[in-house]
């Protein structure tokens, strides 16, 4: 059996050579970037995100699978506690690894951590979400591109509220931590777009911390406070917490959907695709952690073979609705 | 079985300071747009239910006396994990599983509690630890989505109100009963009084302890079920804060920390209480870290005034 195993592996990088010679996109897997006799005998300290958050599971798990090929050895110190991870970052520098790569829980925390990196010459890849703008020139990069998301979100709203004919219409917006960039970035990009549709007012912000049982209480509470004539759309920051919002919105006799609330998110899960297509979810966006895991493994492999990628690559966003959410099912289906 | 016994003494000062309290949250209540509404108050009682369920078992664990469990968070998770998974078999037989494990869970903790008196607080951070682990190994960090949705009945409502508020109402009078008509009951306050002297007194601690958590666990477990429907799906962090928000809805209720005092009913009030405030709080435009803020002083107040209300019956 562990023979067989080990057949079929070698079988399978076989394929993969020969199939992603000629391929230097991003979708193959990242032995693709001609990089794997190079590195054999590298160290990757992965401070990302733990397990225990879908997204970070599936992120780990794609970066790992990509670069498992290589024969580069991940050192897995993820965690989903911003402290520990401070911790975990200082135990990496120590190791003296090749390469961190970081998925930045606290972005003021870790300003000092990624200047002692600098000091000791310990590379530092940025994933998913940016840096403090002072430590920014310190890291490489590997961004989602959250102010797209944030536009796209608007898009949604614009136009569902003006494929229901209204001409003016309030709407309330759950965030993520508003101290974090990405949520800050997202609503640039959302407050951008929503300008250009001045009879559409935002009536009411809150921060629901990326928490989707905290969503669900804070929706009741809004839609109460503007009662069903005060608010006719809604922006949940992430999949799972639009979806309490449409349940919250249901319990409250709100109609949902193509004549009802217009309710909108910035990244997609499997049950927000569900959404989408009941038709109760307007729209989402990708950012989905598969396509960003298999860039920054790409990138990474480009770095430790020395072809010296752009200090910082963005990943192109799509925005998910009901006309295309057939095209973007399988991608957003994996947390 | 001797009744349970009714202590009394409240000082002047002691009432004063809650009804001063009650008499400002009223009076801010009342002059903001929009309180007073139907809609609101079941928004209110809607955004209570979920804490509440699991806040109602808790009582009956911190009455005899064993303090608090740090691993509610992720016992509701599981729980939810287990509803959603087997939607195919149908709801009954989802709910039943979920319960099933809740109760498992938490009467093992209690057993080890009761009859090896282990400290909860150690074994509990303990159990969170497992069986967080175990959730986060087993699913592999990914969601559990069903294909089938048996639970969208358990979002309905009725009368305007969710199932999960009467389910709520239901489980309170359940313990309340439970607490004050059944021998096992009484014997959670007696057992929380005095563990050593209920012991020496050939009181059955141990069992009393372990249907004391095995009641909490059926409370966690349609906590997890309610919160499993409401999210659609289920990710280890699902339980989010649920383990502080309960032990704070039981302590603001006036349930005393070191056991043998409070009541089904004032928890009931403690985190209808706690909904209110938030509420006021929310429609005023304050933040969630200020509603947050203010549910940390409101529980230090609770826990100081139950203090010094047993410290004066002491005397």
């Amino acid at each position: 059996m562990h023979r067989l195993g080990l057949i079929a592996g070698a079988l399978g990088l076989t394929l993969l050579a020969t199939g992603c010679g000629s391929n230097a996109g991003t979708t193959g897997n990242a032995s693709s970037a001609d990089g794997s006799s190079s590195m054999k005998g590298k160290t990757i300290a992965l401070v990302g995100y733990g397990s225990s958050n879908p997204w970070g599971a599936y992120f780990n798990k794609v970066f790992t699978e990509q670069l498992t090929s290589t024969g580069v050895k991940i050192n897995d110190m993820t965690t989903m506690d911003p402290g520990t991870q401070v911790q975990k970052f200082n135990q990496a520098l120590a190791q003296k690894p090749d390469l961190i790569v970081l998925a930045i829980l606290d972005t003021q925390a870790m300003v000092a951590p990624i200047k002692k990196a600098k000091a000791a010459g310990v590379p530092v890849l940025a994933v998913d979400g940016p840096t403090d703008p002072s430590v920014a020139a310190d890291v490489m990069s590997v961004l989602s591109d959250n102010e797209v998301l944030g536009e796209y979100a608007a898009q949604n709203i614009i136009e569902g509220l003006k494929a229901q004919g209204r001409e003016t219409g309030n709407i309330i917006v759950l965030t993520g931590t508003k101290s974090m960039l990405v949520t800050q970035d997202r609503m640039k990009g959302f407050n951008k777009v929503m300008a250009t549709a001045p009879q559409y007012r935002v009536v009411d912000e809150q921060d629901a911390n990326w928490d989707p049982q905290l969503s669900g209480t804070i929706a009741q509470q809004l839609l109460a406070k503007h009662g069903r004539d005060g608010v006719q759309a809604a922006y949940g920051m992430a999949d799972y917490m639009a979806l309490p919002i449409i349940q919250a919105a249901k319990q409250a006799g709100f109609p949902i959907g193509k004549d009802g609330l217009v309710v909108t998110s910035s990244n997609c899960f499997k049950a927000g695709i569900d959404a989408v297509k009941a038709g109760e979810l307007y729209g989402t966006a990708t950012e989905d952690p598969g396509t960003i895991a298999k860039q920054s493994a790409d990138y990474t492999v480009r770095f430790l073979t020395g072809k010296k990628p752009p200090q910082s690559e963005t990943v192109k966003e799509e925005r998910v609705t009901a006309a295309n959410v057939d095209q973007f099912a399988e991608q957003c289906s994996h947390a | 079985m001797t009744a349970v016994p009714v202590r009394s003494g409240i000082s002047a000062v002691g009432l004063v300071v809650p009804l001063a309290g009650l008499a400002v949250l009223v009076g801010l209540a009342g002059t903001t747009h929009r309180f007073l509404s139907l809609d609101n108050a079941r928004a209110i009682l809607a955004s209570t239910a979920f804490v509440g369920i699991t806040a109602i078992g808790a009582t009956l664990v911190m009455i005899a006396g064993s303090g608090v469990s740090l691993a509610t968070s992720q016992t509701a998770t599981v729980t939810a994990m287990f509803f959603l998974s087997t939607q195919q078999y149908g709801l009954v037989t989802a709910v039943t599983v979920a319960v099933l494990t809740g109760v498992a869970l938490t009467a093992l903790q209690g057993a080890v509690i009761g009859y090896w008196h282990a400290n909860p607080i150690v074994l509990t951070i303990a159990a969170g630890f497992a069986i967080g682990g175990a959730t986060t190994w087993f699913s592999g960090g990914t969601p559990v989505n069903p294909e089938v949705r048996e639970f969208d009945v358990l979002n309905s409502t009725v009368l305007g109100l969710p199932v999960a508020v009467y389910v709520l109402l239901g489980v309170t009078v359940l313990a309340h009963l439970t607490l004050h008509r059944t021998t096992a009951g009484r014997q959670m306050y007696l057992v929380g009084s005095n563990r050593t002297a209920a012991r020496a007194a050939g009181l059955p601690v141990g069992r009393v302890t372990v249907i004391a958590w095995a009641f909490f666990g059926a409370c966690i477990a349609l906590t997890g079920v309610f919160l499993a429907s409401f999210n659609t799906s289920a990710t280890v962090t699902l339980g989010g804060t649920l383990t502080l928000d309960a032990i704070a809805a039981v302590l603001v209720g006036g349930t005393a920390i070191t056991g043998g005092r409070g009541s089904a009913l004032q928890t009931l009030g403690g985190a209808v209480l706690i909904a209110v405030i938030s509420d006021v709080l929310l429609l005023r435009g304050y933040s969630t870290g200020v509603q947050i803020l203010v549910k940390g002083i409101l529980v230090l107040a609770a826990v100081v005034a139950v203090h010094l209300r047993a410290t004066r019956g002491r005397r």
